[in-house]
């Protein structure tokens, strides 16, 4: 995970290429008023449709999905706190084509619901260009894209057209209507590029949210290493103590603790911790008693990275887990 | 049993900041009436070649007026609820409507009225137009007014199947040791059996189910519309019932938690063999009428509102296929 993240903090800036499509002089009108100026918006929808869908992705979790944007080459993905659900959380990223690709959830942003996805696998993926300028007006025509309801490779993802309606500092309005599988999906700007990812709905259509683009950038630094900034109600922060394990232990007389039971579906069973194995370190802190060990757990939080020094047949070897939730 | 992660409206209040907060006024958004006002052409063919249904004095549907002598095609599954049918064509009414047919593939009817020198719609040549093209369609109405709705093709022309397996109608509670029924939903087979809040399921045509995957890998290969055997246990007592099975995707829970948020949506939104997507997004009355190209052809006849944000209609090939066949007849 260090050094994922070394990797990640040197290859990625949000502030690399250029991106200069023209912003449609239709933007500027009050409204459309004839053939020409609704054929400006549709030429200019058409033409960045293609690469911003290529780069739009379903994001899959264990208990529903939403979707997400790809906004690097290798394979950054920004989308919605509470699809995300946290930090360090496993996801799968399913592409437009239907290829799945294992995820990591780095840093959220709980008051606004921003959050960043590292793809973990090794692959070059195609992406969309941020709109760093702040060049977003009241007024501006828009598009969504999304994987209403779920991936469904026989539709692809959904496109709809709309206005920005409403504009605060943490929120976007507009009337793209949006629906449950869209959530974390992106909101562009005719010239094809990121303004804001969907975020909630209202009770009737036109209420449709999205956290702006300048919260993402705000917060690059932070949302890159995997940090939890901010508080609820998006997503809640893992509390300490409550973080799962799941096997019991007896200190042994020569050090260590001896590992006398693995629950069923349990983190430590995932892990493949067998009983018998005798851990010796923590994080790199020796482990002597159960009372140590259970204090040591204690201070962590569901999501934490263990790594752990054992034994097993007095062989060493270094088991790797993540805390589940108790 | 997936959730759809998009949250409704409990924290709109949360987020309403005063400092810079903007707002488009109505009329300028995207079904605002000055935006709309754009697609006057296109209104003026809507006009002329949507026929409105009403049932009594208020407006029910819309219609495709395909020919000059009053014959127009509207969604068979509306009109069975309409007590008092007549017909609007551009500002004349029609009190006399006789239903000629029906196509139950495409939930189709062929409506005639006593009429002449109507202005049929004109096909557009294909309905294989880039997603983002603009699509208009008839939204309210006055009694001599038509009104227009505007918005995209937003999806693949594709299949709607009923497949994908058949569903009980049931919602189980969450995380229980057995397959308790949490509720038993509304116009589901599993009501029509009798089953209740409460009850536990313990067998499907024979087969102990315990777990919820081995429910679902059951009912996965079986279709909507046949029955299936079920065995419940209600206060120690086991009981079999026959329960007829209803079409997944019309009765999910996830569904109905998008339903939920989408206000009026076709009863009948599935099992269309070919459809545009598109997101207009009117009442659920928008269907039956023409969606239209930005030259004021038809490319297709909306059949379906399938929910909060997605609408669908009949491409224009197989809408010319169904008319001719209509017509014929």
């Amino acid at each position: 995970m260090k050094h994922l993240l070394a990797c990640l903090l040197t290859a990625m800036s949000p502030w690399s290429a250029p991106a200069e499509a023209a912003r449609p002089y239709v933007n500027d009108k009050k409204a459309p008023e004839n053939r020409k100026d609704l054929e400006t918006i549709q030429n200019a929808l058409t033409s960045a449709l293609g690469k911003a869908r290529n780069a739009t992705v379903c994001i899959e979790l264990a208990q529903g999905s939403g979707s997400g944007v790809l906004v690097s080459e290798d394979g950054l993905v920004l989308t919605a706190s509470h699809v995300s659900g946290g930090v360090n959380k496993d996801l799968t990223v399913v592409l437009e084509d239907g290829r799945k690709f294992k995820a990591l959830s780095l840093g959220v942003v709980a008051d606004t619901d921003a959050a960043m996805v590292k793809i973990t696998d090794k692959e070059k993926f195609p992406f969309a260009e941020i709109d760093r300028n702040d060049s977003t007006r009241l007024g501006d025509w828009v598009f969504s894209l999304g994987h209403s309801g779920g991936f469904d490779k026989e539709r692809g993802s959904v496109v709809r057209l709309g206005r920005l309606v409403r504009m605060t500092d943490s929120t976007y309005q507009s009337d793209c209507t949006l629906i449950g599988g869209d959530s974390g999906g992106p909101l562009f700007n005719l010239q094809g590029q990121l303004i804001g990812i969907h975020s909630r709905v209202g009770t009737n259509l036109p209420m449709n949210m999205h956290v702006p683009i300048q919260v993402f950038l705000k917060h690059w630094d932070g949302l890159l290493k995997a940090e939890f900034i901010g508080e609820g109600p998006f997503v809640k922060k893992p509390e300490k103590g409550k973080g799962f394990l799941g096997l019991a232990t007896e200190a042994r007389k020569e050090g260590g603790l001896t590992v006398t039971k693995v629950g069923k579906d349990t983190p430590a069973e995932k892990a493949d911790i067998k009983e018998g194995d005798v851990l010796l370190k923590l994080n790199g802190t020796e482990l002597k008693t159960r009372e140590q060990f259970q204090g040591l757990l204690k201070e962590m939080a569901e999501g934490d990275a263990l790594e752990i020094e054992a034994l097993r047949a007095d062989k060493p070897l270094t088991l790797t887990l993540k805390l589940g939730a108790r | 049993m997936h959730a759809k992660l998009l949250l409704p409206a409990l924290v709109l209040a949360l987020t309403a900041r005063s400092f810079g907060d903007q707002n488009l006024e109505t009329a300028y958004r995207s079904t605002g009436a000055t935006v709309l006002a754009a697609f006057e052409p296109q209104r003026q063919v809507i006009q002329k070649s949507s026929a409105v249904i009403y049932d009594g004095r208020s407006e029910a549907i819309y219609g495709v007026v395909i020919s000059p002598d009053g014959d127009i095609l509207t969604k068979a599954s509306e009109l069975q609820d309409i007590k008092k049918l007549s017909v609007a064509v551009d500002d004349k009414k029609y009190p006399e409507v006789t239903l000629l047919g029906t196509d139950p593939r495409w939930d189709v009817a062929h409506l005639k009225i006593d009429a002449s020198g109507l202005t049929p719609v004109t096909y557009a040549p294909t309905s294989a137009v880039p997603q983002g093209t603009w699509v208009v369609a008839n939204g309210a109405s006055t009694r001599t007014q038509r009104r227009v709705l505007a918005g995209i093709i937003s999806a693949k022309i594709r299949e709607i199947s009923t497949a994908g397996g058949g569903a009980l109608g049931v919602i189980l509670k969450p995380n229980a040791k057995e397959l308790e029924i949490a509720e038993v939903q509304d116009k589901s087979g599993a009501k029509e059996a009798g089953l209740q809040k409460g009850d536990v399921i313990l067998a499907l045509d024979g087969k102990k189910v315990a777990k919820l995957e081995e429910l679902a890998a059951i009912l996965k290969d079986r279709k909507a519309g046949s029955t299936a055997k079920l065995t419940y246990r209600r206060k120690n007592e086991e009981t079999t019932v026959e329960v007829r099975l209803i079409a997944r995707n019309e009765m999910t829970d996830d569904m109905n938690r998008n339903d939920a948020m989408s206000g009026e949506y076709s009863e009948r939104r599935s099992g269309f063999p070919r459809i545009l997507q598109h997101d207009i997004l009117g009442a659920k009355s928008i269907v039956g009428g023409p969606l239209l190209d930005l030259d004021g052809r038809c490319i297709g006849m909306n059949i379906a509102r399938a929910d909060r944000a997605e609408s669908y209609a009949i491409p224009v090939e197989d809408l010319k296929a169904i008319a001719e066949h209509m017509l014929k007849k």
